[in-house]
């Protein structure tokens, strides 16, 4: 493959992210232009450039399904769930095709045939029905209207009541973009309902929905204005300022004209809403370039040996007493720190990527297990690491697995159980510190403690006396070998899987914990450490040898007497400190024992997977922040240490993995 | 016969003389402030800081089944650059009692190695060269210090 070829290939990749991403907004919002021309757009794009690099078969099926989506924009045919799906399985293929890099087997590959023939049957289907109902099916993005419905029942009836009225309220809601309002009279019975609704469906298909109910109450229904009000920022405003009390009817009306006639003049400017502050955004973060990681790698291996030197010319320095040579040092240092934290932010890109695959992961599982499940994502623009998104990603997608396929109900059970028929995945991302966390939740039935701890029971994992919190319960779910699904599904369930989870987000120094409550949903919160190589520690000395305990885990720190520590005679192997039990790991009594023990130890007290621990160490040092260094191939199997880190006078110290050592000690 | 000749670095383990192919070795270095990591095997003495980079340290005589180096003005750390797992090259510091010099050793020089039994571990040498009585072996770093070895050897241990 020619080097344009190859530059083709990781463009095109991007965009079929860009392209799944449109085509999962369309779906959801099959009226809506702004994802159909991103979709049309970028469709385009793959073709012409798989038609100039010597890919035509691909630039074929692009240009077939291009035609599809060209019958859309000009309101010949309407956005189905097939039309999305057999454009989502064409583009997969391509991926797949794409990432082999090979390109003479890109170019011949026959499988593509298929999807082209579905694509060309697909649209001879269209063609014909197009001539017979050209006028029917005709849908233009003019017919969205607002309108106003006051539902006022005449029943007596609570806002949480069971009442078929809250569930066509809930049926009316999911047409399009809506706020409703309840205002309650005395007894806190409702009094009515207001809703505010921006939909393409007719209005006699809304009022369609209130054929089975007409007995129980009264429905006014005002067509406020053609288009989408909920654009214009009065109209918001004005319905947000009767969340108390409830709207006269004409005022709202002579507004909603007004400012249906400004978001018209408004849309002229902004031609796609969506896509626009998209753009926005990315306009405003600069230009970008594309670099190699071997080079930003380069460039952080360098700026480690530069902190390094730092710390070692701060520690030389210091023994000159030099005013000059200080202030120097300083300002070096000051640089130095700058240095670092932007070179770790060119390794890192927004999680977006990431959701749109989560997005079409959680339409394609719900497809084949039918479960209705939303995906909601917030805080997608958290930067994190380019490697640390890739090796997190199957975690990821796992989790999300078991979140529709144990978690959320069927739409069935869910309605009994009085819930939303659409359940909701929510990944929500955000930075603490020097932390990136993940939280992944569902709103499903929730987590069976007392099957998991049978289960952990009947394995021999934890023994029946064990006397076990809610949360160490939970976490038995990351245990090797158990799974409490009592059938097993082709999607999760054989019980491996949560164990790789977790082992895998230790790998990268993260942490994962599980809560979770019946009937309500389960979340999964997974931490990591926003760079792999620098960390911030305790330095502390045992014997001669210095060590680095990572400062995440550390809750306090004790100083004791090193005798308390001598626990060969006791039954229980605890140590109280701080008026606490704690099983410590006397790191001198374990490493270092053939030299004379000091007087007093400190006990660092750490929480590692949900418990609390004690490391004891000769002596504490200081806090530092520091560049991590792998130990080396041939130390694989002393894994409790992370690494190695150089200090100012040029000695190492060994970075502690504290749920390692732990785990060490048990065996 | 080939004529050919490459150059060696020799050293000495004891009373021994070893040589190894010039392009194994990175450098020669002075010993210098080694720290432990525990739980390691004893030949495994530790990690040491070559200049910001983070080198393991293993004693030569150990890992060939002797008693360990014992530390004199001599003893020398031998940077190696060996190929490790998945074709990835992998720095050790090798320490050795004395390192001499650099020789040109042609092959026709080098003769098939005996079966030596002094030497626990199966014979790591590639060859010897009789210099007049003066023996000195051509060690196979490669089997010495192989990564995979070390990592058996290693979780015999644990």
């Amino acid at each position: 493959m020619d080097s344009n070829q190859k530059r083709f290939v990781e463009d095109a990749l991007d965009l079929l992210n860009e392209l799944d991403e449109g085509l999962l907004q369309l779906e959801a919002n099959p009226q809506a232009t702004a994802p159909l021309e991103q979709v049309f757009r970028t469709m385009h794009t793959i073709k012409g450039g798989a038609n100039m690099f010597g890919f035509e078969n691909i630039g074929n099926l692009a240009h077939h399904l291009e035609t599809l989506y060209d019958f859309v924009r000009q309101g010949k045919m309407q956005v189905t769930d097939g039309l999305i799906s057999i454009t989502l399985h064409a583009f997969d293929k391509v991926r797949d095709l794409l990432q082999e890099k090979d390109a003479t087997k890109i170019a011949n590959a026959a499988e593509l045939n298929d999807h082209l023939k579905i694509a060309i049957e697909f649209l001879k289907n269209a063609e014909s029905t197009n001539i017979a109902g050209a006028n029917q099916t005709k849908i233009g993005k003019d017919e969205l209207a607002t309108f106003f419905l006051r539902i006022t029942p005449t029943i007596n009836i609570t806002q949480d009541g069971n009442h078929p009225l809250v569930f066509i309220l809930k049926d009316l809601e999911a047409l399009g973009t809506a706020q409703t309002f309840c205002y309650s009279n005395a007894g806190n019975e409702v009094a009515n309902w207001d809703m505010f609704l921006s939909t393409t469906f007719p209005q006699t298909e809304v009022e369609s929905y209130f054929i089975f109910v007409d007995k129980e109450c009264r429905l006014e229904i005002t067509h406020l204005a053609s288009g989408d009000l909920f654009g214009c920022k009065e109209f918001v405003k004005y319905i947000d300022n009767h969340r108390s009390t409830p709207v006269d009817p004409t005022a709202l009306f002579e507004l909603a004209q007004k400012s249906a006639a400004k978001v018209k003049t408004d849309s002229v400017q902004e031609p796609d809403d969506e896509t626009s502050s998209k753009n926005k955004k990315k306009n405003h973060n600069d230009t970008y370039i594309k670099v190699s990681k071997r080079k930003i790698d380069d460039l952080l291996n360098w700026i480690s040996e530069l902190i390094i030197l730092q710390a070692q010319l701060v520690n030389t320095s210091s023994g000159v007493n030099s005013q000059e040579l200080t202030e120097v040092t300083e300002h070096l240092e000051m640089i130095t720190n700058h240095l670092r934290d932007t070179s770790l932010e060119i390794g890192l890109v927004p999680m977006e990527t990431l959701v749109t695959k989560f997005k079409r992961l959680v339409r394609d599982l719900s497809k084949s297990l039918n479960k209705k499940v939303n995906f909601l994502s917030e805080g997608a623009d958290t930067e994190m690491d380019k490697d640390l998104i890739e090796l997190m990603t199957e975690p990821m997608i796992h989790i999300i697995r078991n979140c529709i396929d144990h978690g959320i109900e069927t739409p069935d059970e869910r309605k009994a159980k009085g819930k939303a028929e659409h359940g909701t995945v929510k990944l929500k991302a955000f930075n603490t510190n020097s932390y990136v966390n993940i939280v992944i939740s569902d709103d499903g039935k929730g987590i069976d403690k007392e099957k998991v701890l049978a289960k952990a029971i009947e394995k021999g994992i934890v023994s029946a006396t064990d006397s076990l919190t809610t949360d160490e319960i939970l976490n038995l779910i990351f245990h090797a070998g158990l799974s409490t699904a009592s059938k097993i599904s082709d999607v999760s369930g054989r019980g491996v899987g949560m164990d790789v989870v977790k082992q895998k987000i230790n790998d990268l120094r993260g942490y994962v914990t599980v809560k979770s409550e019946m009937g309500k949903g389960t979340s999964v919160h997974i931490k990591l450490p926003l760079s792999r190589s620098i960390i911030e520690g305790l330095l502390v000395k045992v014997d001669e040898t210095r060590y680095i305990v990572p400062l995440n885990v550390v809750d306090r720190i004790d100083r004791i007497n090193y005798e308390n520590l001598c626990l060969d005679n006791l039954v229980n192997k605890s140590v109280l400190v701080n008026e606490e039990l704690l099983s410590v790991f006397s790191l001198r009594h374990r490493f270092h024992a053939k030299t004379n023990a000091p007087k007093t130890t400190d006990v660092i007290s750490v929480t590692v997977n949900g418990v609390r621990k004690g490391i004891s160490v000769d002596r504490i040092e200081g806090k530092m922040q520091t560049v991590m260094k792998p130990l080396g191939d041939v130390y694989q199997q002393q894994d409790f240490i992370a690494g190695s880190t150089i200090l100012g006078d040029g000695s190492l110290a060994l970075v502690l993995d504290p749920s390692r050592l732990f785990q060490m000690s048990n065996n | 016969m080939n004529n050919e000749s490459f150059p060696y670095l020799t050293f000495a383990l004891g009373e021994e003389k070893f040589a190894i192919p010039v392009e194994h070795v990175q450098e020669v270095v002075e010993f210098g402030q080694v720290t432990k990591v525990p739980n390691a095997p004893n030949y495994m003495l530790g990690i040491i800081n070559l200049r910001g980079r983070v080198l393991p340290l293993l004693d030569t005589k150990q890992k060939l089944g002797l008693p360990a180096t014992i530390l004199t003005q001599k003893s020398r750390i031998m940077v190696l650059d060996i190929q490790g797992e998945n074709d990835k090259n992998i720095q050790i510091g090798a320490l050795v009692d004395v390192a001499r010099e650099v020789v040109d050793i042609a092959e026709k020089e080098i003769h098939d190695a005996p079966e030596f039994e002094n030497l626990k571990t199966a014979t790591p040498i590639t060859g010897i060269v009789n210099n007049q009585g003066n023996i000195t072996m051509i060690m196979d770093i490669k089997k010495v210090f192989s990564v995979k070895e070390v990592l058996e050897i290693n979780q015999s241990l644990n």
